[in-house]
């Protein structure tokens, strides 16, 4: 194996798959990166036996500027190097120099101007790969801010390390043209839809685990650019230009979800978005910091937010609102509160509120694809 | 600034002995010495006042108490009515203060902050528990009153046996300063030689010391002897020592190999936590399975939760997962163990308690 290429071709799908490589590996392959070099091509793979990440450098050979050096595969091959001893020294080289990659003996040099690192490869044919042909079931195109949206509005509400292992992922559902995306971990729940794909796809309903759709997040940006979302029994896998990934599934049955969203009853309230965010964040300084508890208060005209923290200390303030309905008053783990009004965009969030005892149910006012139940916190 | 508090220390003078001297009339007036035979390998645990005078103290050898004071009677201990005793005084002290701290059968701490009796004078509370005790139990204590539970405690040991001693705010200071180093709580004997090698004889000496110099002589303890050499401490009363962990185990007769079983005997091992849980109104956020191989190879696996659990149907699917991350399929088990740890009063969680959107039944105990 034997390449050159600029250190930024290298940088880009290097740090597009390290984030899936644990930081404390039970197996030391896992640390590493598989690197194969094709004809025209640097590919890199990296997995924690559970996601996949598969990103490309595309070497340019005949460079526009006619200033670079011509990237080009000399020798094709495959080894695995320590993923982030070689992130760190891609990372820490000039921005515009030229990098080389050479098998020599046992050990791969990296050279670069007057550097030169010699790694330790592990045998590639030891380096794990998700099963090697999977079948999906179902599949779209979706363009990748309109996937990002969707993953951004929904992700924040997934259960970390929950007994209830099928809460520490994302719910998808795809009917038709329609998709939905839940996340919950038993204590709010945000839930967006996709109204109209564009096109038809098969009925699946799956589970994406936490670290996939966290990296997914990672690889998407805010272009029109299309993705392959495809659907299997036990993986789901996006592919865009130069990148792969895939993920396995979390085999359990998702809650009820529609079940907790509280139907329109109770009583609505419209207030600024921005203006009650600000509020909340400025009352939150004095609450409770291990519970994090920020009572809310409906009464005629007003909303009252008001914290205090053992130290005694406390604070409050009001927002003006249209409501003349009996005072109401309840308690809620304000970061829930500030995470749903800072994945809503719109300039107004509608909030209904029931009693003490019930969840809260919270909207952009313009636009009602994505809800935010929130379930009250006693205070 | 902390509210000034207000604590007693109470300590039984020369407890066991004086049990043994209300008991048998015969003992009285002697000394008498409580702990192990004269021609035993045994030590002093507790003399009477009279046998002190011949400089007889408890953790003598028992041989050399014989020696100073060959007269002395020697009984053995009868811990069963010690602790008689030491579950009536802390009766009377729970009738003044919930905030009772245990140190030893025959000696608290008491935060009486927030007594009401005698208009708060924490002097007259120390004096009617001293007069309490004397009145059910036939036994004298001396009580120290201080603000804190380092002043309470040396100002007991000032006017003993039957004293009562305050050590005012304004005194601290000056109190601590005249203190030979020997005396300060948490300064033992090694402490002792070091802080006397560098220097430190007295409580003014201390003082006299930066934060700085301190740690680079004690380390973490620098605080502590920083603090306390201004008359400073902080330490609360602990009404309850905060259990750590709740477990149970089990050695099986035979080495268990079937998976099946060993998930069996998880489950009753779980039921017997979650019971010791749900009777100390205790929740865990932290579950650990212990396993014993047949080779004597122990290892344990711990899994945190997102919130705390009490019942065993929630702590078992969390167990079952941990007992697959062992090599218990391939190898046979002699010991499994369950231990809750991360332990939360259920009763705070009535505050701060998050409803949860799909299980409501679960409600705050």
């Amino acid at each position: 194996m034997k390449l050159q290429l600029r250190r930024d071709t290298l940088l880009k799908p290097l740090q597009q798959v390290i984030g899936v490589v644990e930081r404390r590996q039970t197996l030391p392959i896992l640390g590493h990166v598989l690197l194969r070099a094709e004809p025209n091509k640097l590919v890199l793979t990296a997995t924690d036996l559970e996601v996949e990440l598969v990103a490309n450098a595309a070497l340019d050979a005949q460079p526009a500027d006619g200033v670079s050096k011509p990237e080009i595969v000399h020798e094709t091959g495959v080894t695995t190097l320590p993923a982030r001893k070689l992130l760190d020294i891609v990372r820490s080289l000039d921005e515009s120099s030229e990098v080389s990659l050479q098998q020599r003996e046992s050990q791969m040099v990296l050279r670069s101007g007057k550097a030169r690192f010699s790694l330790t490869p592990l045998a590639a044919e030891d380096f794990p790969s998700l099963e090697e042909e999977i079948e999906f079931a179902s599949e779209f195109a979706i363009s990748q801010h309109v996937l990002k949206r969707l993953l951004e509005s929904t992700h924040f509400a997934m259960a970390q390390q929950d007994v209830r292992y099928y809460l520490n992922g994302l719910y998808i559902e795809t009917a038709g043209r329609k998709i939905d995306a839940v996340a919950t971990d038993g204590h709010r729940l945000a839930k967006c839809e996709l109204k109209d794909l564009g096109q038809e796809t098969a009925r699946s309903q799956v589970i994406v685990p936490r670290k996939g759709v966290q990296e997914l997040l990672r690889l998407l940006d805010d272009s029109e650019s299309e993705v392959l979302f495809q659907l299997g029994t036990n993986h789901v896998r996006v592919s865009g230009s130069g990148f792969r990934f895939t993920s396995r599934l979390i085999d359990g049955r998702f809650p009820d979800y529609k079940r907790v969203i509280p139907a329109r009853i109770g009583h609505t309230v419209t207030v600024d978005r921005l203006l009650l965010r600000e509020a909340l964040s400025r009352t939150a300084i004095l609450s409770n910091e291990k519970y994090r508890g920020v009572r809310i208060r409906l009464a005629p005209g007003r909303l009252e937010m008001l914290a205090h923290n053992p130290e005694n200390e406390e604070a409050e303030e009001h927002l003006e609102i249209e409501y003349e309905g009996d005072p109401i008053e309840i308690g809620f783990n304000v970061t829930y509160l500030l995470d749903a009004l800072a994945a809503i965009s719109g300039d107004v969030a509608e909030l209904q509120l029931i009693d003490a005892n019930s969840s809260c149910l919270l909207t952009d006012a313009g636009d009602d694809s994505c809800q935010y139940v929130i379930m009250p916190m006693r205070l | 600034m902390d509210e000034l508090r207000k604590i007693i220390h109470i300590d039984m003078d020369a407890f066991y002995a004086s049990v043994e001297q209300r008991d048998c009339a015969g003992y009285r007036g002697q000394p008498l010495v409580v702990g192990g035979a004269p021609d035993s390998r045994g030590v002093v645990a507790t003399c009477s006042y009279e046998a002190r005078v011949f400089g007889i103290h408890s953790a003598m050898p028992s041989a050399h108490a014989h020696r100073l004071c060959p007269d002395a009677i020697f009984v053995r201990p009868r811990f069963d009515a010690y602790r008689a005793v030491s579950r009536q005084i802390q009766a009377i002290f729970r009738r003044y203060t919930d905030r009772v701290e245990p140190l030893s059968l025959d000696e608290a701490y008491l935060d009486v902050t927030s007594s009401t009796q005698h208009h708060g004078s924490a002097t007259l509370l120390a004096r009617e528990i001293k007069q309490q005790i004397f009145k059910e139990t036939a036994l004298a204590g001396s009580a120290g009153v201080s603000y804190n539970k380092f002043l309470a405690k040396l100002a007991s040991d000032l006017d003993k046996p039957d004293g009562l001693t305050v050590i005012r705010p304004e005194q601290g200071p000056a109190f601590v300063s005249a203190l030979p180093i020997g005396r300060f709580y948490g300064v033992g004997k090694a402490t002792e030689k070091r802080m006397h090698e560098a220097g430190i004889n007295s409580g003014a000496d201390l003082r006299a010391r930066t934060l700085i110099e301190l740690q680079r002589l004690f380390g973490k303890a620098a605080e502590y002897y920083y603090n306390a050499a201004r008359g400073i401490d902080h330490r609360p009363v602990e009404s309850e020592r905060p259990r750590k962990s709740i477990g149970a185990e089990n050695t099986f007769q035979t080495d268990l190999d079937d998976v099946s079983v060993m998930r069996e005997n998880i489950t009753t091992l779980t039921e017997d936590v979650c019971a010791s849980l749900s009777s100390k109104r205790l929740r865990a956020r932290t579950l650990t399975l212990k396993v014993k191989y047949r080779d004597f190879e122990l290892v344990t696996r711990s899994q945190s939760l997102a919130y705390p659990v009490s019942h065993a149907k929630d702590l078992i699917p969390v167990l079952d997962a941990l007992l697959q991350r062992t090599d218990a399929a391939q190898r046979a088990v002699r010991l499994l163990g369950v231990t809750a740890s991360n332990l939360v009063p259920s009763d705070q969680l009535a505050r701060g308690y998050q409803l949860d959107l799909f299980r409501d039944s679960v409600e705050p105990e």
